[in-house]
Order: C-alpha cells, then structure tokens, then sequence
C-alpha cells in the first residue's frame, strides 16, 4: 500500500535533487544581474517548492508521465535532464532542451516522461488527464503527475478534469502545490474554500476523489503521500488530489520591463504588496532545504561534510551550466520554422 | 471501385477504416457512445470510443495529452462554436506544443466540428469560423465539400501528425455522392478545380461551393464559363492552383458565408494581389455575408448569407454584362 | 401558498404546456425554424420559481428557455411570434428559440451553449450586490451544465463573495441525449458544490408546492443579503432533447405513471383537495390558455417578418439612435 521505504542513499539522493534545484534557480536569479539581457521574458523560480518537487517525482517509475505548470525548472533537473541544457534553453540558445524555442515557462523532455507545460494557468490540467487516458488504454501500469497551483483550482479545466478523471478511474495524481498566492494575490481573496480557512483538499469532495492536505515542505511526508497516491492508481482505483502547501521563496517571476532595462526578482509579495515581513521571514526559517539538511544529519544519515560536498558539487553544476549556456549560439533563424508541422 | 453514401456517413467511414488499421485512434466526445449499442464502440470498445460529459476544455486539452502520450484522438465536438467554449486549448496549447518544444513532441489530433446551421439555429450555432482557425501557426483546417473528400480528408486528417480541425458542413450532411472503397487519402493542402472555365475563377467551400456551382450553370446559359475552385484545405493553403487559374481567367471572385471582415477570402485575396496582381484584369470581388450575426428569422438569415443568385450577380458584375433577359 | 396562488401557477403551467405542445406542432409543419428545445412536463420548476419574483430580479436561461421566459412574464403573443421569426417577437425575430430575452420582464437571456449563462448570472447578482436594493439573480440550467469548467468558476465567486445567487439545477437526468451516469460519478448537483458551503437542497421538481416553498425560502434570505443558494429540481423531460430527436437513449415514461407524476395534475389535485379551486375551474384555467396560445399563432402569422435593415441596425449599440 505505501511505497518502498527509502534508505539513506535515497533520502541523500534527494536532499542531493533539492540543493540542486535550489542552487539551479539561484543561478537563474543570479543571471539577471550577471548577465544582463542573456535571460528574455518571464521566468519563475521554484526555490522553497524542492521537497514538494522531490518527494513527488521520486515515486516516477520508467514510462510514468509527469506535466507541470510554468514553474518548471526544478522537476527535469530531479528527472536527470541536463542542467546545461536546461540553462541554455531558459537562455534560448541553441543548445537547449528545447534548441532555445521554448524557454524557461515550456521546459520538456519527453525521454524522461516530461511531457511539458502549460503557460497558461490551469490548462496543463487537462493535457495531464488525457495522458492518463492514454495511460489507462495502453494498459501498462504507467501513473501521470499533474502539477499546477492553487490559483487554477478555480479554472474551469480543474473541474471538468478531475470530474472525468474520478468518472474514468484514470491513473493520475494531482498535486495541487498551494504557495498561498496567485501572482500577487493572497488564496483567501479568490477562493471559497481558504476564505473559509479550509484545506483546499476539500475540493476533491465534489467529484467523489479522495483529497488530502500535506506538509510540502517535508520530502519525505510528500514522498509517502503522493506514494501511496500513485500506487492507488496504479492498481486502477483513479485519481488523488493532494494538496501540498509549500511556500516560494522568490517573488512570482522576474520584473517585467522594456527591453534595455535590467530585469531583477522583487521582494516576495509578501513584502512588497502585503508588507508583511513577518510572514516571510517565518517561512525563512522554515526553509525545507537546510531544513531537511538539519534532519538527515541529526539522524546520521549524512554528515555535514558530505553536505558540504554536495552543495560544493551543486554549485559547480551550476556555474558550468551558466557558462555553457552564456557560449552557446543561438538558434539559426530557419529554426523558427523548423517545427510549424510535424 | 466506389459506392454512394451520404457526407456524414463518409466520414464515419473514414475513423472506422482508421481505427481499424490504427489502434492508436481513439475517439471521444458528448453525447457519442452513450450505450453498449452505439457502433463504435460495438466494434472498438469503451477504451478507445467514449462519451464525455459537456466539458470542452477537458475534452480537446485531454486529446493534446493523450497526442502527446502516442495517441490520435479524434475528438467529436459536433459544433464549431464549442471550440470557443475552450479557445486556449484549440489556439494556445495543441498547435504551440511541437514549436515550443523545439520538435521534441508532436500532437496529431483531429476536432470534428460541424458548422454552418444555417436553417433556423440562429446567432451561436450557425458561424464560418474557417479564419478564426486558418492563421495559427502548427493547426492544421480541412473542409470537405463532397461525401469523397469527407472520407479522404479524414482519413488523412487523423494520419497528419499535427493538430487538424476537420470543419464538415451541417447543411451538406445528407447530400449523396460517390466514395471510393476502402483506404482513400485526399492528401491536406491540395485544392480541387471542381469545374473548368475559362472566363472568371469561382472559389468557394461546403455550401457555398454548391451555390458557385449552381451559379456557374446559370452564367454558362448566359456564355460566361466560370472556374470553380475548392480549397478543401484552408492551412496550409493552397494558393498555387488560385493563381494558375486566375492566370487563365484573369477574374477572380471569391464566396465565402463568413462575415466580409472575417472571412478566409480576405486571405486569398491578398495572396493573389500580392503574388498575381498582373494577372488580373479586374479587381478582385468577395462574396461574403455582412457583418451580423446570423438572425433567426428566416428572411433575413437568408438576407445575410449568400446565394447562388449573388454569386451570378457578381460575376457579372467581374465581367461588365447583363443576365440574359435584363 | 394561498389559493390565488394555486390558480397563478396553474394557469402558468397550463399557458407553458399547451404553448410547448403547440410549438411542437408548428415545428413539423416549420412555422418555427431551427432548433427547438420544448419543456414538457418540466413547467412546475419554471412557474413556482418565477411567480416568485419581481421584474427588477435577473433570470437566465438555457436552450430550453420557454418556460421560463413565459413564467418571468414575457408576454405570450411575442414569444410565440418571435418563435415563427416575426418583428411582433420579443427579440424582433433575431434571436428565436434558443436566443429569447426580454429585458422589461427581467428575462435578460437565454443562450444557447450549455452553461454559458451561469457566469453572466453571477455578474447579474453582483450587480445586484452593488446597486445595493434587495433584487436577485437566478439561473436555470440542466445537470449537464454542471460538468463545465464555467459552472465551478461561478460557484467559487459567489460563494467567496455571498452574492444573492440562485442557481436553479433542473435535473431531467440527461445531458442532452446522455445519461448523467456517464457524465459524472457524483449523484446529485447538489454534492458537486457541496465543498463550498453553499446552501442547497434536492426536491421534486414535479412538486410544484416544494419547489415553491423551497424556493421561497432561499429568495426571503437572498433579499435579506445572504446567498449564493441552490436548488436541485429533480424533474422529468417527457420529449427528447429537441423536437424531431427520436430518443432512441432512453425508454419512454408509461402515461400511467406519469398522470401521477405531472406537476400540473398533482397541483390540481391538490387544490381540489383543499378547497382552493372548484371542481371545474383547472378545466377552466386550461381552455383560456389553450385559447391564448392559439390567439397568439394568429398573432404570429399576421405579424411581418423584420424588415432587412434591422440587420445592419444591430450590429452595434448607439447604431439605433
């Protein structure tokens, strides 16, 4: 019923996924400033979300699917994609992920089962559950993760989704990673449910699906949730919602400014919009990363120095992932037309 | 060989004979399959045929999932205009997935949509929306005019590998006309010349096309032999056989039951002004309907869509003569 | 409910019945056009609902809105004229069967594509919120409605802002020609919004004194303030989905059983019982309405079609001035 229990190298090997993504995006934020220009549009971090991300794609076995929203840089690099390649692509070189037309919002690698994003809130809902219809057709015990934020609960494909997915017992997980903003507005002011200081799980109730609520800053306490999840649907009995409360370190995304101007991460919303430094400031402390750092070195599962190392190892990850992606070319312009049609 | 059938049954044939070589076919949408006895799913089973509830959004972002999974969904949407209940899914998620992904996916899908009701169903059910769909880089739009190019559109539109809406349309559903048996492609992009001429080029689609045709016989009593062209595909385009008929003609009239300022017309008209400005004799005329939504009264539903009449009446008017006996 | 009310919703019921019967007819014979969606069997909901209400109150309506358009008050005459298409018609002929609105009897509309009149009923009631008077809004629409992605969007807003929203389910159980088991796992509507608190019942919408009262007492609180409210009426669709639909999905409901079950019967049945009607007024009630609906295909045959430059007169507001 609960997967399979994880032993030190695993619970290492996440830690190892979460510094990496965590030193990932803060090259990402870094770049602004480092190299002015190199990085175009809209980019948005996942700093604070790691165990959320880890604990859940963890559970993926060969051929399961995952599809996430627009903030998806930290779910490739758990999967093993290249981080040069990532970093190239959210600099839309050629060498990229997606040969630099997609970008930092359209990440996709479907060797490893990353089907891709959705720009658009809410409408990678839909892409994900027929995945899983294709999943359930297919018959070969694949499992889809649906990632998305709390804001497209209140869009129309969440509903219309979930409602056929529990109809058609299709084998997805939905994870619902609840930051408690929308862009820069607060969960309570737009949805029904957190006005009335409920659990957003509670929404699962309407289509007849189990919900639940969990910490996702714990990677392990995601891991067994969404775990569980995933074998219940693996075993043909449908769809999950989860919610995962977690909170995002860095603002929405990236200023918006003509081009010429440098482009920078504002304070969190909650500074910014809300003034409310305290909230902040206690999320801070309960950053998941050196949070879990603390746990598994206490439980003598790693040792500081082997911390250390990963991190060091992490950061050089990361600066050779800037440094390829700052050489490589760009794109050769009949590119843009390479792919209109298949 | 070939046999008769009706339009609407030519294109079941087509996803049947699909499905059957393809188990990668699946096929979905409202009010479809609602019982054991509906015949796809009597022959492919509840996995691959299923009805849905009305949730367009769901429906059409769910065949760009299972595209993505290996599938080729085939999604039954009846109406054209329920694609606008879910424009993002249709515009902004299925085409843009192949380009964003710099060609790592693709997302072979097809949207069956019915349109043009143009007997009473009054302002939301009765639109050429050909445009609205014709311009977004990665779709694909097909409309069958014959019950042969039903088939053969279809076939092809579910072997493409891209993104296809396959308009057919409601009032050609019952019209009879010979299928050729078996596998039979009508490759995407190639316009028809449905009738030669040598005067003026007629192009028109689906109702319209009959109409231009019907008009073409009365303007032959009359001396004047028109061209009539079918695009059949709208993207890609085919401008090349616009041209090459415009270039013997020399005049172009372009019918078109969209309203004037969006109508897939305004397209090929710049395309051969552009590319064949010397070739024409005369400036280019649209026949269009006018820019209303299509009121429900009978007389002035059909005061706002064109006819056979309008189309003669432009020709004429293409060519500088009288109808015989004015 | 007092007697003079029995008799308001008996004459209601018996003008919609024999309207849609009539409809019916002039269909096969294409005196009206297009599609036509008739609400048989299913007029209890629509006048123990709308006798309720006011002019300044919103109602919205689906594809099956004649009924409600009837019960809110539009003047019988000019729907059926704008049914055969006429300038007399409450839309002057250009929007039909699936397009009726009338805007001085507070029937601001009806659409034509499943569910797309929630949201709209939402901003109705919001205007309502601001305009700051005790009017509501209300909205009709089937169970199929409530698996589209707008119905939750709806749901959430007003829940989140308590706007006076009464969103009335007639639940025929048949999304057009498929049954709700195949649209849904959930069993009734009134579940799916079940996580947003929002107050709600299930009746019999064949019961036209529960849904009066049901609904009376959701409208008292929604002029009091509070909202949103639903109301789930289970009801019967004893025609197929639109008229000429062979409704080979399901199996016909036996007369016998449905004598028992037809609102209008069980009303009258009832009024006799408590003495709020005489034993030959219902018969009565019934040839006046018979007799208005034919009045009115008079009225609608002699009426003109619209002239063609209402078209252009349309297109946009300020156009007309």
């Amino acid at each position: 019923m609960t997967p399979s229990p994880l032993d030190n190298d695993r619970l290492v090997w996440m830690y190892t996924q979460m510094v990496r993504i965590r030193e990932f995006e803060e090259r990402v934020k870094r770049t602004f400033e480092e190299h002015p220009g190199v990085i175009r549009g809209h980019t948005h971090l996942a700093d604070g979300v790691e165990a959320s991300i880890v604990g859940s794609v963890a559970n993926m076995q060969p051929g399961d699917y995952v599809l996430t929203t627009y903030r998806c840089h930290g779910y490739p690099i758990a999967l093993g994609t290249d981080t040069k390649a990532i970093m190239a692509e959210i600099y839309g070189r050629a060498t990229g992920i997606c040969k630099g037309l997609g970008g930092s919002m359209h990440l996709c690698d479907p060797s490893r089962g990353f089907l891709g994003t959705s720009g658009i809130v809410g409408q990678g809902i839909p892409h994900a559950t027929g995945a899983a219809y294709a999943a359930q057709i297919r018959g070969e015990g694949q499992v889809v993760l649906c990632f998305f934020g709390d804001g497209a609960s209140k869009q129309g494909a969440f509903h219309e989704s979930l409602n056929i997915a529990a109809l058609w017992k299709l084998p997805i997980v939905y994870v619902m990673e609840n930051n408690g903003y929308n862009v820069e507005t607060q969960t309570h002011q737009e949805d029904a449910n957190a006005a009335a200081g409920e659990d957003l799980s509670v929404k699962a109730k309407a289509y007849s699906m189990p919900g639940v609520t969990i910490d996702g800053g714990d990677p392990v306490a995601v891991y067994e949730t969404v775990g569980a999840a995933m074998e219940r649907a693996r075993r043909g009995e449908g769809p999950t919602l989860i919610e995962s409360k977690v909170y995002r370190l860095s603002a929405h995304g990236n200023l918006i400014a003509p081009p010429g101007v440098p482009l920078h991460y504002p304070e969190h919303e909650a500074i910014a919009v809300f003034g409310d430094r305290e909230q902040y400031e206690a999320a801070l402390k309960g950053d998941p990363v050196p949070q879990f750092r603390g746990r598994l070195v206490n439980d003598g599962v790693m040792t500081n120095e082997q911390a250390e190392e990963i991190l060091k190892a992490a950061r050089d990850e990361m600066q050779e992932a800037v440094t390829f992606g700052v050489e490589s070319p760009f794109p050769e312009n009949d590119e843009a037309l390479a792919y209109v049609y298949a | 060989m070939s046999h008769e059938l009706p339009y609407i049954a030519a294109i079941d044939e087509a996803i049947r004979l699909e499905m059957e070589r393809d188990e990668t076919v699946i096929y979905f949408g409202q009010n479809m399959a609602t019982t054991e006895n509906a015949p796809f799913r009597q022959q492919f089973g509840n996995d691959r045929v299923r009805v849905t509830p009305i949730s367009e959004t769901a429906e059409i972002g769910m065949a760009v999932g299972a595209a993505l999974a290996g599938y080729r969904p085939v999604v039954e949407l009846y109406m054209a205009e329920f694609m606008l209940v879910a424009m993002d899914q249709v515009v902004n998620e299925g085409p843009r997935f192949r380009a964003m992904s710099g060609g790592q996916v693709k997302v072979p899908l097809v949207l069956k949509a019915g349109w043009g009701f143009t007997a009473g169903w009054a302002g939301q059910h009765t639109g050429t929306l050909t445009n609205m769909f014709m311009g977004i880089p990665g779709l694909k739009v097909v409309s069958p005019s014959t019950a042969a190019d039903a088939k053969g559109l279809m076939a092809s539109a579910i072997r493409d590998d891209n993104p296809v809406v396959y308009f057919h349309n409601y009032l050609l559903t019952l019209d009879h006309g010979e299928v050729p048996d078996g596998e039979y492609l009508v490759p995407l992009g190639v316009a028809d010349v449905r009738r030669e001429g040598s005067d003026v080029t007629i192009v028109a689609n689906a109702h319209m096309l009959n109409q231009s045709l019907k008009a073409a016989e009365t303007l032959a009593g009359e001396g004047i032999q028109a061209e009539v062209i079918d695009p059949r595909t709208y993207a890609p385009l085919d401008v090349d056989t616009i041209l090459e008929s415009v270039g013997k003609t020399g005049r172009l009239v372009l019918v078109d039951s969209a309203p004037r300022h969006s109508a897939a017309s305004n397209v090929i008209a710049g395309e051969v002004v552009e590319r064949g400005f010397d070739l024409l004799k005369a400036p280019i005329v649209q026949v269009t309907a006018l820019d209303a939504t299509v009121p429900y009264s009978e007389p002035l539903e059909a005061y706002v869509i064109p006819d056979a009449d309008r189309v003669a009446a432009a020709v004429r008017g293409v060519l500088g003569t009288a109808p015989v006996g004015a | 409910m007092t007697a003079d009310d029995a008799r308001r919703l008996l004459r209601t019921m018996w003008r919609i019945r024999h309207f849609e019967e009539r409809v019916g007819r002039l269909k096969r014979t294409d005196e009206v056009f297009g599609l036509i969606h008739l609400s048989v069997g299913q007029e209890g909901v629509a006048a123990a609902t709308c006798l309720q209400l006011r002019d300044d109150d919103a109602v919205y309506s689906g594809h099956r809105a004649h009924g409600h358009a009837l019960a809110k008050g539009a003047l019988l005459p000019r729907v059926m004229a704008e049914l055969m298409g006429r300038e007399t018609g409450v839309c002057r002929g250009m929007g039909g069967s699936m397009h009726l609105v009338d805007v001085e009897h507070g029937f601001l509309g009806a659409t034509g594509v499943v569910g797309g009149n929630i949201p709209m009923a939402l901003g109705s009631a919001l205007a309502a919120r601001r305009l700051g008077g005790d009017t509501v809004a209300v909205v009709f629409f089937g169970d199929g409605a409530v698996q589209a992605g707008h119905f939750n969007e709806t749901v959430n807003l007003a829940a989140l802002w308590g706007l006076p929203l009464i969103m009335v389910c007639e639940n025929n159980g048949f999304a057009e020609f498929t049954p709700r088991s195949a649209h849904t796992v959930v069993e009734r509507v009134s579940d799916v919004v079940s996580p947003y608190g929002i107050v709600r019942e299930t009746v019999d919408g064949n019961d036209v004194l529960a849904v009066w009262e049901r609904f009376g007492a959701f409208l008292a609180r929604a002029r009091a303030g509070e909202g949103p409210f639903l109301l789930e009426c289970l009801t019967v669709r004893l025609r197929g989905h639109y008229e000429g639909d062979p409704a080979a999905y399901r199996e016909a409901i036996a007369d016998e059983e449905w004598q028992k079950m037809d609102p209008i019967l069980r009303l009258q049945r009832h009024a006799l019982a408590q003495g709020w009607v005489d034993e030959d007024e219902p018969a009565a009630i019934e040839a006046e309405a018979a007799e208005e609906v034919e009045a009115a295909v008079a009225f609608g045959r002699e009426s003109a079609f619209p002239p063609p430059e209402l078209v252009a007169e349309l297109v946009y507001a300020g156009s007309d001035a």
